[in-house]
């Protein structure tokens, strides 16, 4: 047995965001407790101190999310951690993170809605009001790993693109994800390298038409200002010019506005990450992700055992939706099965409109996790 | 230039944004001179703007960092900012919050909760009894009988004292003014000065509806807060607790050495698996159902195994019944359910219950184990059950424990030496950790 190039563990998918936002370079995390979440809380707690960095209580989750967003705004990477209640109740804080162009990272692990629901029972039924949570309808970039190693690496993605495009993102994640530990090879972990937000200093060459929130072209992203620094910072969540300033019935207003969404528009074909199990002639593509990914591939062994072609998307990066990969991976097939643990096929809703030439069913559940039975069952019906 | 002795930090000549009359504008030239008494670097200075008339400053204030936020949360960014600030940057900045009657309300907990960490925050509220933005509607801090255009009868309740409130939250600097105090420069920049959470209630009118509706001028405003029972001044001045930051370096920076870095697993035992098998234990919460699972977790590991833990259990944490499905597999693990049961552990009613409930008959095979404590008795008819005096030999507490030393022991899916170490890790010496009996079983 080689055992001299593992370094082994029993983590699960809380711990490894919890290691993933340190690796990051995170350094202030506010949290409020809430099941499935609390552990990358209780990792934050322990790790951030040991990292140079800072994690504290928050007597709510709005007050989690505007720790963050404020930590953020004084120039330090930040993120909390909540489930779907929460998530509820930060959502007027994370348009704040949005329109003042924030970085800030938001771990939603997902349990059984709605309202209270069921906190120790997995679900995947936050799809739309993770993404659509703006007034306006703006992109809220959204990871979704499947396990712990990709708790870890998507964490640090999750940050990168905070960074890189100033913008909240969400790590969305499950109660099965989250806290389902597994076996874990350290060595294997494979983060990309840190981005870091460009900050704006007084003596840079372009300082003299630098605005709060100005840019010459839609994918551009205005360097950053913090709080505290010499370049003096007008941040606000109210409509408002280049200059940080409220306007109204204002054209540069509204450019400004709109900039925030073409920015990520501008960026989304660097913001794809999904993974292909390419079966050659395959006539049915299973798409998936989270925790539904992994019974996914286990259906996707057995079809092919029962001499099915099909293929297979595991999709990591679910918003901006990954269009052309999926399309890409789409090509050839007739039938498209989408499986996601929620009553209603929620991304399908939205795929369905992108694959209106394909034949495309969802598999879809209530209360417990989507087993490899019940999508083997399907593809073998197609 | 920004001399110190001409240092202005709002606009010069600014046009103040207000009604004619307005408090407001005399709170925010108080809040200028303070800050010009204070001779604070502009860059070392936020103002944090809530939403309503008073949020109108951060245009007025041109060289300081202003933050203009969400309805209520402007202490909670500020918090953040501040927090930020102390312990991982300049350790000089000054946060000023300027925030309404109505939102103070509103964002009451941020203002209670940074007066309990006692952040470097200063809070200014401008408290002119009512929602003026809006059009003139009734707040918290609107006194008992005040006239206003959702109370046209006059408000029914008393008003907030939020004085009182940050009192009770432990607040070092408490004081509660009007906008037209002689020395209201000198309490503001105590305020801002003073190291931790600080708050200025500024009472004052509102031309617009708070005038007009009431038989009220600027020299009734400190008798209309005795009526309500409400303290006039500098309430307290007292700088006992450390600010936050210094708080933090002595009651967890210093103890950072305590936390114990991750062990990784050593892979030295070896295991006798061609395929997965999932192992599903189930028992009642505080019977080490789960850390059981996770020690069954761990020694797979040692083995070389690939292995997943996924627990379940009600909402509460230490009642009710606990369940514990894992898998151990010599290859990568995809579906983390047990979907086809190799062996299924049973030591309580509680656990027994929850089988059924979850319908695990529908996730076994016709080779499917049960180890099941010999007091429980399972109806179904077909299965392969070893009955065992588990709870009488091992103790309710480490009946699951037994039960897996027994699987392994027995049908040794992997080396039961790794579960052994983890146990005498755990319980002290093998041969003593059960009853005498359980190990002729």
């Amino acid at each position: 047995m080689n055992t001299t190039t593992k370094k082994l563990a029993l983590r699960n998918g809380n711990q490894m965001t919890a290691e993933g936002a340190i690796k990051a370079g995170c350094k202030f995390f506010a949290g409020y407790p809430i099941t499935p979440a609390s552990g990358i809380y209780k990792g934050l707690i322990d790790l951030l101190p040991l990292n140079n960095g800072i994690a504290i209580s928050s007597p709510d989750e709005i007050s989690a999310l505007a720790y963050c967003v404020g930590a953020s705004m004084r120039g330090v990477k930040a993120m909390t951690a909540t489930s779907g209640p929460g998530w509820a109740l930060m959502i007027e804080t994370v348009q704040y993170a949005m329109i003042t162009e924030t970085p800030v990272v938001i771990c939603v692990v997902q349990r059984l809605g709605p309202c209270t629901g069921g906190a120790t029972q997995g679900a995947q039924g936050d799809i739309l009001i993770t993404e659509f949570a703006s007034s306006g309808g703006y992109t809220i970039p959204v990871l979704y790993p499947t396990n712990s190693k990709e708790c870890y690496e998507l964490t640090v993605e999750a940050f990168n693109w905070a960074e890189k495009y100033r913008t909240p993102v969400v790590l969305l994640s499950d109660k099965e994800v989250g806290m389902t530990t597994e076996s874990l090879d350290y060595n294997k972990l494979n983060a990309t390298p840190n981005a870091n937000r460009h900050v704006i200093t007084d003596h840079d060459a372009d300082y003299a038409n630098w605005k709060m929130y100005g840019f010459d072209s839609p994918d551009m992203i205005t360097k950053f200002a913090p709080v505290g620094g010499k370049v003096k910072v007008t941040a606000t969540g109210s409509a408002h010019n280049a200059n940080g300033y409220l306007k109204k019935n204002d054209p540069e207003t509204l450019a400004t506005l709109k900039h925030l969404e073409d920015k990520i528009q501008a960026h989304r074909d660097e913001m794809v990450l999904v993974k292909e199990d390419h079966e050659e002639d395959a006539d049915t593509l299973v798409i998936s992700f989270g925790i539904t990914a992994r019974t996914m591939k286990d259906s996707v062994i057995k079809a092919r055992t029962k001499g099915r072609k099909v293929s297979s998307l595991t999709i990591f990066s679910i918003f901006p939706i990954p269009e052309k990969a999926i399309l890409k991976a789409a090509k050839g097939c007739k039938n498209i099965v989408i499986a996601e643990e929620n009553i209603n096929g929620q991304y399908r809703m939205l795929l369905e409109p992108l694959l209106k030439n394909f034949n495309v069913t969802g598999i879809n559940k209530l209360g417990s996790m989507i087993t490899p039975d019940e999508i083997l069952e399907r593809i073998v019906q197609l | 230039m920004n001399t110190p002795e001409l240092c202005t930090y709002m606009t010069h000549g600014a046009v103040m944004p207000f009604c004619k009359g307005c408090g407001h504008s005399n709170i925010l030239k108080k809040l200028n001179d303070a800050l010009v008494k204070l001779n604070l670097n502009p860059h070392d200075v936020c103002l944090v703007t809530d939403i309503g008339c008073i949020g109108l400053a951060d245009a007025l204030f041109d060289k300081v960092h202003t933050v203009h936020t969400t309805h209520g949360r402007s202490t909670g960014f500020a918090t953040g900012i501040a927090v930020a600030d102390k312990v991982l940057a300049s350790d000089k900045l000054k946060t000023i919050v300027l925030i309404g009657d109505g939102g103070s309300m509103i964002g009451l907990l941020h203002i209670v909760n940074a007066a309990l960490m006692n952040v470097d925050v200063t809070v200014i509220v401008a408290n002119n009894f009512l929602f003026g933005m809006t059009g003139g509607q009734t707040s918290s801090l609107t006194p008992e009988h005040f006239n206003t255009v959702t109370s046209p009868f006059g408000s029914m309740n008393p008003s907030l004292d939020i004085c009182q409130i940050a009192d009770a939250s432990k607040a070092g600097f408490i004081a509660r003014k009007t906008a037209t105090d002689k020395d209201l420069t000198d309490v503001i920049s105590e305020a801002i000065d003073f190291s931790g959470f600080s708050i200025v209630e500024v009472l004052e009118l509102c031309t617009e509806h708070g005038t007009k509706r009431n038989d009220l001028k600027g020299n009734m405003l400190l008798k209309m807060a005795e009526e309500e029972g409400h303290k006039i001044g500098v309430i307290k001045n007292s700088p006992v607790r450390p600010e936050f930051s210094k708080k933090y370096e002595t009651d967890v920076n210093s103890h950072k050495g305590e936390i114990k870095p991750l062990k990784y697993i050593n892979p030295k035992f070896v295991h006798n698996l061609k395929k997965p098998n999932g192992i599903i234990i189930s028992g009642s919460a505080g019977e080490r159902v789960q850390s059981t699972a996770a020690m069954l977790a761990e020694a797979a590991l040692m083995c070389g195994l690939e292995v997943t833990q996924k627990n379940d259990n009600p909402v509460t944490q230490g009642s009710g019944f606990s369940l514990s499905e894992v898998i151990i597999s010599p290859g990568e693990i995809n579906y983390t359910g047990v979907a086809s049961a190799d062996y299924v552990i049973v030591v309580s009613e509680n656990g027994l219950r929850e089988i059924k409930n979850q319908d695990i008959f529908n996730r076994i095979n016709d080779k499917t184990i049960f180890i099941v404590d010999d007091s429980l008795t399972i109806e179904k008819k077909g299965l392969n059950v070893i009955s065992l005096p588990l709870r009488k030999y091992c103790g309710g507490d480490k009946a699951a424990v037994g039960a897996v030393d027994y699987v392994i022991r027995k049908f040794e899916p992997f080396q039961h030496n790794a579960i052994k170490l983890l146990l005498e890790k755990r319980f002290g010496e093998y041969e003593k950790i059960f009853k005498e009996e359980y190990y002729k079983l």
